[in-house]
């Protein structure tokens, strides 16, 4: 157990960006990857334990202009109920529903999801082919300092992001999808949540005369982080949606990913789900 | 030596004042400095549902919580529970089902169960299994508890 | 009794095939039971053991004097602290505390007991050790090959010579001049000539894996010694009186001064039916401290240090006719013993008996070669080999039948026996419901329909293929007399206000003993089930039973129960036959009364009797005992012999659909007919086969330890997959009540029986679906994707047995 020696709740952005600003701080939001990663030592929990549970900023879903904003200590739980997430977003919708139990689901935050940056993080898949960007905040010189970033190019490494030391994360913004959007979801699994997932799959775009435009494909858990898959988006990419280009589709999918052995699958079988999903995936889309 | 850390929560109803080390988890928390030992360790690592409680009316891993996240809050465990007559029928309907063999998973059980009933009152088979996703059993094979919280979902056989 | 009153009638009534609710489900569901990890003792100590940090190395030093300086540690102790400390396990090979070097990953270095578990942790990491690695052993094929290095070698002099120790010194102790622990060989009737009458022969390896029991309640101990150097254990035992005397030996103590408590159990599936090294090691630390000591597992540890399933590599040959009647099976396998033995490597017993008695088989050759390693060793686990002899024998039978052309139910019910048969290997079949078994669940899931429709859907277009498979198991229902006795002893009383105590020696480990044994009881003395308390749990007050395995508890404890009740009734009704003037034979007990047999005319209430007979010139209580052995026999030294008082048999019949483009298979449907004797407890004995269906149904598609190099990759629930809820298949149960005369009720044991034939069940359902067979554990979907593509090496053994 790593010495903690000091513990902070802070109830407002500013306070919690102050603490931040002094450096050394382990955030804790739901706790549900922070308790386990501590316990088995691959994280320490000190010298700041900042629980940032209380900072009212970090809540809410909201319609602002032409997204949709969900604060970083949105429950897992909170994203499936809530109406915006289900009429607009439902594929982040599903992505929840598999997401471990309820009772993580309960605890469970999207920010924490986010900052765990699991390859197989089961909302990353879907937020990244929504083009959803990260909000940050810090207090660098005494006053809050915000910026964005695609959540696509966040990610460095296996629980590694962009996130300055002094920043907390504060949401993450969706652009409110267009007339004729699909999005798909996959997590491949025996069981329907409970599981880290082998691959998971995420496909995007908008249907326009037989042909998805504007695609977006990302794949979890073949790579250090949840990755876009620009091979495969190009071999769909304003192609009418025929056995032809989905097959092609999965191949590029298979060719483009590079997984590795561990203990849940093989890379070679991480190929195999990639092309045979994928290509399920398109068959879906094609035939709504 | 750790720091510890002064919180105030409700537990089962009553108010509370503990101290605890600022990394301890709330199910250490409350079976060794409480006293509690309804809330079951399972694994530690929230893959069990063993240690189940509830937390301003949310279902929990007690092992995944901060001690010190429950400053402020409402705690209900098994034993809070047990003293409900509201759950008196959900635990009747396990009782009644045979939903109880060696009965190490059975607080966590019915603590989620609770959670079940109270979030979706008429859940099926279907739903409640998925509500249950969370909760190991060795002995039962699920099938009984079902029932039970089925039983307990449409207001009794 | 007043003349006046109107006469009263009790209603037959029977609690026999009632769903009788558990007794303390109640106090479970309500989250006040006392579980060993619960336990707190005033003034008691926090233990925990330090484990290798190699698979195979010379230990050159320990230090534990930072351990010892550390605030709130009271004791450290290593081997060097324990000269005398004994080996334990059937081969008398494993030191608690490892001398000069560790075998396996789990290992036992040291323990610390200490003010409180962080304590203890924080000692632990305070210990320093210092190795020299040696080679690791992770395959038993190498620990056999020539010049293999030894696991247990035998100990050299400083002048580098054998040391030759007295004759029977344990193999701890002695060494063994090469890495066989354990073999067995059985036979009977002529192989050679059977193999030559045989239209068919398949000859084919399995490969058996890893699982581990996973009892939500993890393991844990407590001891503590009295001022008078009496040891008080607190143990999850399945066997406390074969473990009081075992105990006794390895601590050099008088067996009468050491006592065990047996605390509700969190789970056993045989788990705890061996003496394990931190057993022991909690005894040193207890005696020690001169304190309480308590020792609870992390899960962790659990997986690591807990005995697993016996893995099995095994090469059969079956053969049969082509008029369908078998004709042999031939079988050797390799176990896989670990660097210890425990009773995984014993499996053999139970294997022989399916190999040579499940079916009809006129001539069957068997033989086992267990073999050290470097790996985790395996103990009893619910089937006890079982699964893994049916595994391979019921996918040969699908496969004998489709050779020849016959009907594979057909097949199966031309060579299933009756009851009055005798096997080969002595076995007596009495009350038999096999046939019925397998009519029964294929008639209820349908399984000639779909099995046809299945293989002509195989070709179909669609990722999705659906599967049927059927299997049967054997198993013994009536104990097995493996130990000198195979019994089980009971005391009762009842007391003034004809309430009962059963003080029966048979553990409760969550399967329902204590309500069945009461059931039974109040059957008997027409009681309600509400009248009855069960004592079971301490050695110093229970009377001996072997303990909980083998499926013998509603049969043998049952049995003794029994008879303690009838002994009581008969003292009973003799005495009120005296009292109100009329013949013994008249009366029996029913709802509380003393009634007249033939009309259910109320005589006299129980109660009041009691008080009477109590309160008299010739005061008298009501306690009696007794003490049921079954009439079963030792096997001889060819392992031939009516083993058991009666046998039981299911049949499974499970439908599956495979994911072709993912190799998932999802268990739909498990359809079972189990041949129980007799319902007693319907609620309890269905609850004990679903749980045991999706025990089979994990061990046949998720649950995998993962061991590469003697390392376990996955000790833990993320990566070990248990079923959960939204996995489970459609059950339908069907029983068939064969009627065992010398059955309690006619019951027979069931503990074991459902889990055993669902691997082999999907393992046929998968080759249904999809025209591939797989032969190797788990279905997970790689491998089932890999066998579906031609991707996957298939076993292969070429079989062996030592000179």
């Amino acid at each position: 157990m790593t010495e903690i020696e000091r513990y902070a709740a802070p109830t407002s952005l500013d306070e919690a960006l102050g603490i931040l600003q002094q450096g050394e701080v382990r955030i804790l939001a739901g706790g549900t990857d922070l308790m386990p990663q501590s316990k088995a030592g691959r994280l320490a929990l000190g010298p700041t334990l900042m629980n940032i549970r209380r900072v009212p900023e970090l809540k809410g879903v909201a319609l602002d202009g032409d997204a949709i904003r969900i604060g970083a200590l949105t429950t897992i739980t909170e994203l499936l109920a809530d109406p915006l997430v289900r009429q607009h977003l439902p594929v982040l919708a599903e992505a929840c529903d598999h997401f471990a139990s309820d009772q993580i689901r309960n605890a469970g935050t999207i920010g924490g999801n986010i900052g765990n940056a699991s390859p197989a993080g089961d909302t990353l898949v879907p937020l990244i082919v929504l083009d959803a960007v990260v909000e940050l905040a810090s207090k660098p010189n005494g006053s809050v300092a915000t910026r964005r970033m695609p959540l696509a190019e966040f990610f460095t490494g296996p629980g590694r992001t962009k996130r300055a030391a002094n920043e907390l994360l504060t949401a993450v913004r969706i652009p409110l999808p267009r007339a004729g959007h699909v999005a798909r979801f996959y997590k491949f699994g025996t069981r329907p949540a409970l599981d880290i997932s082998a691959i998971s799959i995420g496909i995007a775009g908008v249907v326009r005369d037989g042909a998805l435009t504007d695609t977006r494909v990302a794949f979890g858990a073949v790579a250090p982080t949840p990755v876009r898959a620009p091979r495969t988006e190009a071999a769909l990419e304003g192609k009418r949606l025929d056995a032809a280009t989905i097959a092609a589709a999965a191949n590029a999918a298979r060719d483009e990913v590079a997984p590795i052995d561990d203990v849940r699958a093989t890379a070679w079988y991480r190929k195999e789900l990639i092309h045979n999903m994928t290509k399920r995936m398109l068959d879906h889309v094609a035939q709504a | 030596m750790s720091l510890k850390h002064d919180i105030e929560f409700t537990l089962n109803g009553v108010r509370q004042r503990v101290t605890v080390d600022a990394g301890l988890n709330a199910l250490d928390m409350l079976r060794d400095v409480v006293g509690l030992t309804g809330t079951k360790y399972g694994c530690g690592e929230g893959e069990c549902g063993a240690c189940t409680i509830r937390v301003d009316g949310q279902s929990m891993n007690a092992c995944l919580m901060f001690a010190v996240d429950c400053d402020g809050r409402s705690v209900v465990t098994i034993e809070g529970l047990a003293a409900d007559p509201k759950a008196d029928a959900l635990r009747e309907a396990f009782v009644e089902h045979g939903a109880v063999q060696c009965g190490f998973c059975t607080p966590g059980m019915v603590m989620q169960a609770s959670h079940i009933l109270d979030t979706q009152p008429h859940a099926d088979a279907d739903a409640i299994k998925r509500g249950i996703e969370g909760n190991l059993c060795r002995c039962t094979g699920y099938k009984k508890i079902v029932d039970a919280i089925e039983s307990a979902c449409c207001g009794g056989k | 009794m007043n003349v006046a009153e109107k006469p009263r009638f009790i209603a037959p009534d029977t609690l026999i095939g009632q769903r009788v609710q558990k007794k303390d489900a109640p106090e479970k569901a309500a989250g006040k039971t006392r579980y060993i990890q619960d336990m707190v003792l005033p003034g008691q100590l926090h233990a925990k053991i330090l484990r290798s940090a190699r698979v195979h190395a010379k230990i050159l030093s320990i230090d534990t004097s930072a351990a010892k300086a550390l605030p709130g540690v009271h004791v450290v102790i290593t081997a060097a602290d324990v000269p005398d400390q004994q080996p334990i396990g059937v081969a008398r090979d494993h030191l608690p505390l490892k001398r000069d070097r560790v075998r396996s990953q789990r290992d036992e270095i040291a323990a610390v007991a200490a003010d409180s578990e962080e304590i203890a942790e924080a000692a632990l990491k305070l210990i320093k050790v210092e190795y020299e690695d040696l080679p690791v052993i992770a395959d038993p094929e190498d620990a056999i090959k020539p010049g293999a290095p030894l696991i247990h070698p035998e100990p050299h002099g400083a002048d580098g010579k054998h040391l030759h120790l007295k004759p029977n010194a344990p193999v701890a102790f002695a060494g063994k001049p090469d890495n066989v622990a354990m073999r067995f060989d059985y036979s009977h009737g002529d192989v050679a000539q059977a193999e030559a009458d045989s239209d068919v022969v398949f000859e084919d390896t399995f490969k058996l894996h890893y699982v581990t029991h996973c009892c939500m309640g993890v393991s844990g101990v407590i001891a503590e010694f009295d001022a008078s150097g009496n040891l008080l254990m607190y143990s999850n035992t399945q066997v406390p009186f074969l473990h009081k005397r075992e105990f006794a030996e390895y601590l050099h103590m008088d067996p009468s001064r050491i006592r065990i408590v047996q605390p509700p159990i969190g789970g056993g599936f045989g788990s705890k039916l061996d003496i394990y090294p931190f057993e022991v090691i909690c005894i040193f630390l207890a005696r020690a401290a001169k304190r309480p000591v308590k020792m609870v597992f992390t899960r962790e540890e659990e997986f690591l240090a807990s005995p697993t399933r016996q893995p099995v590599l095994l090469t059969l040959r079956s053969g049969c006719k082509k008029d369908g009647t078998l004709t042999f099976r031939q079988v050797h396998t390799l176990h896989d013993n670990g660097a210890y033995t425990s009773w995984g490597a014993t499996t053999p017993f139970v294997m022989m008996q399916t190999f040579s008695s499940l079916y009809r088989v006129p001539a069957c050759d068997y033989h086992t070669t267990a073999v050290y390693t470097n790996n985790p060793y395996a103990g009893s686990f619910r089937g006890y080999g079982n699964l893994q002899a049916t595994f391979a024998i019921e996918q040969h039978m699908d496969m004998m039948a489709e050779a020849i052309g016959m009907d594979p139910l057909e097949f199966r019910l031309k060579n299933a026996q009756d009851a009055g048969e005798e096997t080969g290997q002595g076995m007596k079949f009495k009350s038999c419901g096999f046939k019925e078994c397998l009519t029964i669940a294929a008639e209820r899931s349908d399984y000639r329909t779909k099995h046809a429709d299945n293989l002509a859907a195989r070709s179909a277009s669609g990722p999705i293929k659906r599967g049927i498979g059927i299997a049967s198991m054997l198993h013994v229902g009536g104990g097995a007399k493996i130990y000198p006795s195979d019994g089980c002893g009971t005391i009762l009383k009842l007391d003034d206000f004809a309430n009962v105590t059963l003080i029966t020696g048979a553990s409760e480990i969550g399967q329902g003993s204590e309500t069945v044994l009461s059931q039974l009881v109040c059957e008997e003395l027409g009681l309600p089930i509400s009248a009855v308390t069960v004592v079971n749990n301490d050695t110093a007050i229970t009377p001996w039973d072997v303990g909980v395995h083998a499926s013998r508890t509603t049969f043998i404890a049952g049995n003794s129960a029994i008879g303690a009740a009838r002994k009581a009734k008969s003292k009973i009704l003799a005495a009120a036959a005296r009292k109100h003037g009329c013949d013994e034979a008249e009366l029996d007990l029913r709802g509380g009364f003393v009634i007249k047999a033939d009309s259910g005319e109320a005589v006299v209430e129980l109660a009041r009797l009691m008080r009477n007979l109590h309160f008299s010139d010739k005061a008298e209580l009501v306690m009696t005992t007794f003490y049921y052995e079954p009439p079963s026999v030792h096997q001889d030294k060819g392992f031939k012999g009516d083993v058991s008082a009666a046998y039981a048999w299911a049949t499974q019949v499970v439908e599956v659909e495979v994911d072709t483009d993912t190799g998932i298979v999802k268990m739909t449907k498990v359809t079972g007919a189990h041949d129980v004797g007799r319902v007693l407890n319907r609620l309890g004995i269905e609850g004990q086969i679903e749980g045991g269906v999706v025990m089979g149904q994990g061990y046949a598609l998720t649950e995998n330890l993962i061991v590469e190099n003697g390392v376990t990759r996955n000790p833990n629930f993320r990566d070990y997959k248990m079923i959960t809820a939204p996995e489970i298949p459609e059950m339908d149960i069907s029983f068939v009540e064969s009627m065992d005369g010398e059955g309690p009720q006619g019951a027979k044991g069931v503990g074991e029986a459902p889990s055993i034939c669902i691997a082999a069940a999907a393992a046929n359902a998968i080759y249904n679906a999809t025209g591939v067979r797989i032969f190797g554990l788990p279905f997970t979907p790689e491998a089932v994707y890999r066998a579906l593509r031609g991707r996957a090496d298939k076993p292969h053994w070429q079989a062996w047995k030592p000179a």
